[in-house]
Formats: structure tokens, sequence, C-alpha cells
């Protein structure tokens, strides 16, 4: 009934879906699997018209359709439950319900409540919720808002000719395993109403609801499994696919890292985001912390740098302890922070090569506040040979140079000014291939040269090759810590194993 | 050349204009004699305007510098008797501790610089009102020239006012663009996050910026003052507008990072130039702040960077 034939989608050097055939037919639960990365949110996306494919067709019942926004999906019967609720918290459950769609209830320019209220009870009849339609939307418990989504989604029914589908992104990620249950039974009930796409890290839970599954890996569909024949392994194989080439990950230069501590955790926890959380990381060492999106990694490595300040447990850099947790005192401890967010944390746009490189040790090129340019401008030359930046003169504003070389301004940033402890939150996201080859040889070698390094990668691949250690973080607890010497590396499997 | 480079002139394109049309509807206009009184007798708007270039370039705004000045007239006037020059330094420290004081408010209790500005522009008033007695005081004549009068000289043709408004342009261009506290300015108006990344006291710096906005624009009450030869809780009103006007024709966008107190200096000659049209072209003065309203309207809208605000406008 819901068709995609050869869907194709571009970004700016990246190829993020390449021809993927999607069905759904229905009264079907489908499920969508697949790594970060591999495509499953920008099908989403085309799915329900936030973005428009480059190539293929997109068919309802064998008629062409082509949404350019998702108000018009919708209008086709194509609805999304957000894994970030898209409910407004402070308006009542009902005009969430019909949020955009008001007219319906408008006589002569107002609005009869009673009217709506009886409609949206309705509604909260199909998903099974009882609540005063007029409840304010942030009173509800996280599972009742997911309930209400739902509901919002399904007065499609009403308003639409024909089928429903419904998208359901990550669903269950922050409810409790018995709200898990009640959800599912809930969903294989309204079949009857609507097909379903599912779209879930858990690959369990996936298993369990789906009909039949959709793999995907680097944007094309590698796999469609029956429930009947589905196989956890099978599936988590075909989602990580290929075996790891560790030249590419220049493993033969992986030296053993020495005996001395830079940073140790001891029992670390900050609220709900993380708990309990203790490791050393040495000298010359390269630790990867890995774990699915939202295990609670990138704010260990927020936490190390000072952005928050953890609510129990103790932290030491190079012996001492950390008493205030704030980014000068760290940076005065000589670690280094690459983020994630290269063009918001990491560089500053507007200002040149040489004035980002140099934002972290200002105190060394000035003196008495006044500042050096010239030894500033002649270090930024420096490293720009150093690292091989492309850039034509260390005048250029930063914020125009490639995804790549913003990346080595910022790794300068921090080894010219002697940082021996290096974060790397996502360090290769967005970079095309050749990039990403340099990133890995400046892990490689800043580790040789004894600084201690820690990763939160991008792809399972990257955290093995690079690695000497591998912790599996799981809804942000300790879970299982790898040896990665070479010869000796976990699979992808064993990791992914931990992980979901 | 690009859209966004030809930006950059705009300003100087302006006034060049701007002046061009004077020059053309009245020769006399270039009259140097005339030109340098016309300049220095927008000394004290200039000084006011380049502190609050200060703030703006981190992405901020101080509404209470007209309050600040307004307060300090009355401050000089009532304890000039007493200090003689020395009231000079109870005023600038008046205006920092004002100015720092916005922005503790600001960094430590998150109230967004316009309205910690504007609460602190009204203590300010309600001080100089307190302290005026409601009244328009004025100066002993005598004690005036003994201790300002030298503000109010000329050493070979230029008036001292304008040399006072180029020395602090210079300290402020020096502080700009030759200091680390300017670098972190720059970084601070352009990226804040990034900043914060880097170990920047993100905090201590904005506070400074505000600090140097109040301590200007006490200084702008001194002169003002001194000037008129008296003072009240009301006798700077229109300057504030007039100020942000100067800083914003000048190519210094609200959403901070670029431009800087010498697009102040172009952008402060812009105003006195539409003000010296205003009267040529006979426009009432009860006309003149539409007029400067709709400038300033102009000026944001063309200089703000869109791209920093990600859609979103409050």
């Amino acid at each position: 009934m819901y068709e995609l034939r050869k869907v194709d989608k571009k970004f700016p050097g990246v190829h993020a879906l390449k021809a993927v055939d999607f069905t759904v037919n229905r009264g079907e639960i489908v499920g969508l699997v697949g790594e970060n990365g591999a495509g499953k949110s920008t099908l989403m996306k085309v799915i329900y018209g936030a973005y428009q494919a480059d190539g293929g067709t997109v068919t309802i019942d064998q008629k062409v359709v082509r949404f350019h926004n998702p108000r018009q999906a919708m209008d086709h019967g194509i609805g999304m439950v957000f894994q970030e609720q898209s409910l407004i918290a402070n308006l009542s459950v009902m005009e969430n319900i019909f949020l955009g769609y008001e007219a319906q209830f408008v006589k002569s320019g107002i609005i009869n409540w009673g009217a709506m209220a009886k409609a949206a009870k309705e509604q909260l009849a199909k998903v099974k919720l009882d609540v005063d339609p007029a409840t304010t939307t942030s009173k509800l418990s996280f599972v009742q808002r997911q309930l209400v989504e739902l509901a919002k989604v399904l007065t499609l029914e009403e308003r639409v000719d024909g089928d429903l589908v419904v998208l359901l992104d990550e669903p269950t990620s922050v409810l409790a395993r018995e709200e898990v249950e009640l959800l599912f039974e809930l969903v294989r009930e309204l079949t009857k109403r609507a097909s379903f796409i599912f779209v879930s890290h858990r690959m369990e839970e996936v298993l369990e609801l789906s009909d039949r599954i959709y793999v995907m890996k680097d944007g094309e569909i590698v796999d469609v499994v029956e429930q009947a024949d589905a196989d956890i392994r099978a599936i988590q194989h075909k989602m990580v696919g290929r075996d790891v080439d560790t030249q590419y990950y220049r493993e033969d230069q992986q030296k053993p890292y020495s005996e001395e501590k830079l940073v140790s955790c001891h029992s670390v926890s900050l609220g709900q985001r993380y708990k309990d959380i203790s490791f050393d990381l040495h000298r010359g060492e390269v630790l990867s912390l890995v774990g699915t999106e939202g295990s609670g990694r990138e704010a260990i490595l927020r936490t190390i740098f000072g952005l928050n300040c953890p609510t129990s447990g103790h932290v030491e850099i190079k012996g001492e302890q950390i008493s205030k947790f704030n980014a000068r005192t760290s940076v005065g401890k000589g670690i280094g922070y690459v983020p994630r967010e290269r063009k918001i944390e990491g560089i500053v746009s507007g200002m040149s090569v040489y004035e980002n490189m140099t934002l972290s040790q200002m105190q060394s090129y000035s003196s008495a506040g006044v500042l050096n340019t010239a030894a500033e401008k002649s270090l930024a030359r420096e490293w720009i040979e150093r690292l091989g930046i492309k850039t034509p003169n260390e005048f250029k504003d930063c914020g125009g140079l490639s995804g790549g070389n913003q990346q080595k301004v910022v790794l300068a940033k921090w080894r010219s000014g002697g940082s021996d402890i290096i974060l790397l939150d996502h360090p290769t996201r967005g970079l095309d291939i050749g990039a990403k080859e340099d990133v890995y040889d400046m892990v490689r070698e800043m580790s040789s040269q004894g600084v201690g390094i820690l990763l939160v990668a991008d792809t399972l691949e990257e955290a093995i090759g690079l690695s000497h250690t591998i912790i599996v973080i799981k809804d942000g607890m300790f879970c299982k810590r790898f040896d990665g010497k070479p010869g000796g590396k976990p699979s992808l499997f064993d990791l992914v194993h931990h992980m979901i | 050349m690009k859209l966004e480079a030809l930006k950059h002139f705009l300003p100087w394109f302006t006034l060049l204009v701007l002046v061009t049309i004077i020059g053309i509807a009245n020769p006399a206009f270039f009259d140097p004699a005339g030109l340098i009184g016309l300049v220095a007798d927008i000394v004290p708007l200039f000084i006011m305007a380049l502190g609050m270039t200060f703030v703006i370039y981190i992405g901020g705004i101080d509404l209470s510098v007209q309050q600040v000045a307004n307060l300090v007239t009355v401050i000089t006037t009532v304890y000039l008797a007493n200090f003689g020059m020395g009231v000079a330094v109870i005023c600038i420290l008046v205006g920092f501790l004002f100015g720092a004081f916005s922005g503790f408010i600001t960094t430590r209790l998150f109230v967004p610089s316009f309205v910690s500005t504007l609460a602190m522009g009204f203590v300010a008033l309600s001080s100089a009102r307190y302290l005026s007695g409601e009244r328009a005081l004025s100066m002993d004549t005598t004690l005036r020239n003994e201790n300002f009068g030298w503000i109010f000289g000329n050493t070979a043709g230029i008036p001292h006012e304008l040399a006072i408004a180029g020395v602090l342009l210079f300290l402020a261009w020096f502080l700009q663009t030759r200091t680390t506290f300017g670098r972190a300015l720059k970084a601070v108006g352009s990226g804040e996050l990034a900043a914060v990344a880097s170990g920047l006291k993100v905090d201590r710096i904005k506070i400074l910026a505000f600090g140097i906005s109040g301590t200007l624009a006490a200084i702008a009450g001194l002169m003002f003052s001194v000037k008129l030869s008296g003072g009240d809780a009301h006798i700077a009103n229109g300057f504030l507008l007039l100020s942000i006007v100067a800083v914003l024709v000048g190519g210094t966008p609200l959403t901070g990072g670029v431009g800087g107190v010498i697009n102040t200096v172009v952008g402060t000659l812009i105003v006195l130039v539409i003000r010296v049209a205003m009267v040529y072209l006979e426009i009432d003065a009860t006309q003149q702040q539409l007029v400067f309203g709709v400038v300033l309207i102009a000026a944001i809208a063309l200089t703000i960077d869109r791209s920093k605000l990600r859609g979103v406008v409050k």
C-alpha cells in the first residue's frame, strides 16, 4: 500500500540514502534497524515529508505522491510520533491534539471548547488514555504524553481518506519494561486502524513487535527479514557489515601505554545522565567509551572537561582531585576538548585561523594583556604546515574552512598549548574519508607522543581500530571493559551485544 | 564583490552620500571652523556610544547609559564644591559600578541584558531624582571654570573636547584590537560557547564590558554637566536612542562579533550629519526622534546576522 522505490537522498559530501526500496502493507508493523548514521532518520524524514527525495518515487496505493512538507504527508495519512516529543507543554491535551486543525471547532471566530473536548476524548479512547482533555500537558507523565502524541497522529483517521502509516521513532527509549508491554499491546490492537513503522535501538523489542524488519547500513537496505526468520545475531552482523580494515586505523602503529595515570574517575555520577562511572586514563592510552545514542558517554566527557559538575564521586587529574568544575581549570591542567558541535563549541566562526588557535592560551602570547600578534601568526603558520591545514593563510576566517580543516584547527589549538589529555567527542562526524584518515593519524601520533585520549567515536569500527581500551556504557552505567591491544581486539559483535 | 563584503563598507558609503548631499545643498557645511564646532558638539554622545559599542560587540545591549549620565550630571553638580576635580573620580566609579552590576545581574542571575540594564537605568534615575531633589541644579561658575574649564579650551584650533574624544577612542581601539581582553570580547561576541570551551572567563569578560559602558556613559555625563554648567535627572534624555543608532548604523550589529569602535566613529558622524540635515530641511524638533527611530530599525534590519538568530526572534 505504501511504497518507496529506488529512493535516493544526497547531502553535500554524504550519500545518505542509496536506492532504498521500502514497503508497508495495510495493518503491518514494520521494523527499521541500523547503526547511528546508517540513514534511518533520513529515511524517516523522507517518509513524513521533512525531506524531499532526490530520486526514486513514493507511491500510496499505486499513486505517485510527492510531499513538500510534513503537513502534506499528514494529509495523505502519514504521521510521526517523535522521539523528542513534539507536544507543547503549556497547552492543554486537547489543544495539542488538534494543534493546527482547530478550524473544525470554530464558529464565527470562537472555538467551541466543549466540542473540542468531546472530540479529544474520542481520540484518547483510541489509545486507552483516561485523562481530562483540558489537563495541561506538562502535568502528564512521560508515557501519557507519548500516548497523547499517538492520539494526535490518529486524528488523521477521521481527516484523511485511505489508510494511515504511523512512524514510531524510538518510542520505548525512556519507558520501563511494563510500559513497553502496554505500548506494544496497544500498537498491535491499533493495526486495525493503521500500519506502523517502528524504529528502535533495542533489537529484542524490534523483533518482538515487528512483522517484518528492514536492516539498514550506510544508506542502503542490506536485508529484509520476516519475524519468523529473524535472528538477533544475524541481524547485528548485517548491521555492522564489513570486516574492519586494520590498516585503515593504523593499528600497526599502536604502541603500549605507560602506567602514569592522567585521569581517574571514582564512582562519578551525574543525576540520571550516568551513574557510578570509574576508570583510569593513562599516558599514551586511547580509551573509547562506546554505547548507543543517549547512553551518557558525551556527558562523561563534558564532566571531565568541567562543563558539567558531577552530583557524586570525584575526578582526579594527574593525581590532583578536582574541586571546582569549570573549563578554565581543566584547560589549566592540560585538558583539551574537541566537541561534537564543531562549529558552535569547537571554533569561533568569524575569527581567523590564528585567533582560533591561540584562544585557549592567549596569556602565552601576550605580555601585560597586550597581544604579541607576530608570535601568534608564526605559531599558526607552523601548525598549518604541521597538520597540513588547507587554508590560503592564517588570516582566513575559520568558519569558511571545510569541516576536516576546522577539526585540525581545534586540535592545533590544544596541541600547540601543550595539552596532554585530549577529549574527542565524535571527532570524525561529518568528515569525508580523507579527512577521517587524517584524524586517525593524528590520534595515533598524539598517543605515541604520550597524550592520553578519551574518545567517543562516531562508529564502532573507529573505536575498535583506535583504542587500547574500550568501555561499554549502557543506559549511563558501566557495562563491560575490553582490552584492545592489536591482535586481541574485541569484535563488533562483542560490543553491540553489550550495548543493546 | 560579494554582498556580504559590501555590507562592510555600507556605513562609510552612507556617510559619504549624506555628506555629499548636504554639501551640495549647502556648501557652507564644509567651512572648517563650523565643521569642527559641529563635531565637538557631538563628543558626549560619541563617548557614550563608544562605551555602548563594547556591550553590543559581545551581543548585549546597555539601556542604562542615558540614566547613568543623568545621575552623573547631578553628582557632579552637587559635589563639585566638596571635591573639586576629584568629583570626576567619583563619577567614573559610579558609572563603572552601575555597568558592572548590570553585567553581574546578566551573567550570574541569567537576566537578559536588555532587562538588567533597563532596570539599573531606573535605579540610576531614582538616585538622580533623590539627589537633585527633583530640581534642575546649576554649578557655581567660578568653581566650574577652575576645575573643568580646561575641557572647553582650544589648542592650535583644536577644541580640547575633540582631543579627549580622540584619546578615549585610541584607548578603546587599543583595548579592542591589541589586547587579550579585546580578543576575548570578539570570541564572546562571535561564538560564546566556543569561548567557554576554550577556557575563557566569559562571565568576567562580560561584566567588564558592561563596566566600560557604564564608565564611558559617566564620562559623557560629566562633560555634559560641565558644558551646561548644571545637572538634573533628565538632562541627557534622548541620548540613549542616539547612542544605539550610532553604534548600529556604524556597522556593529546587535548580534555582536563584528564592527567595533572605529565603526562607532562613522556611526556617530552619520548621526551628526542626519541631525544637521534635519535642521536644513527644517524638520520640526518633535519629529526628529521619529526619524532616528526609523533609521534605527533600518540599521538593525540591515546589519543583524540572521544565521546567529537561528530563526528565533522575540
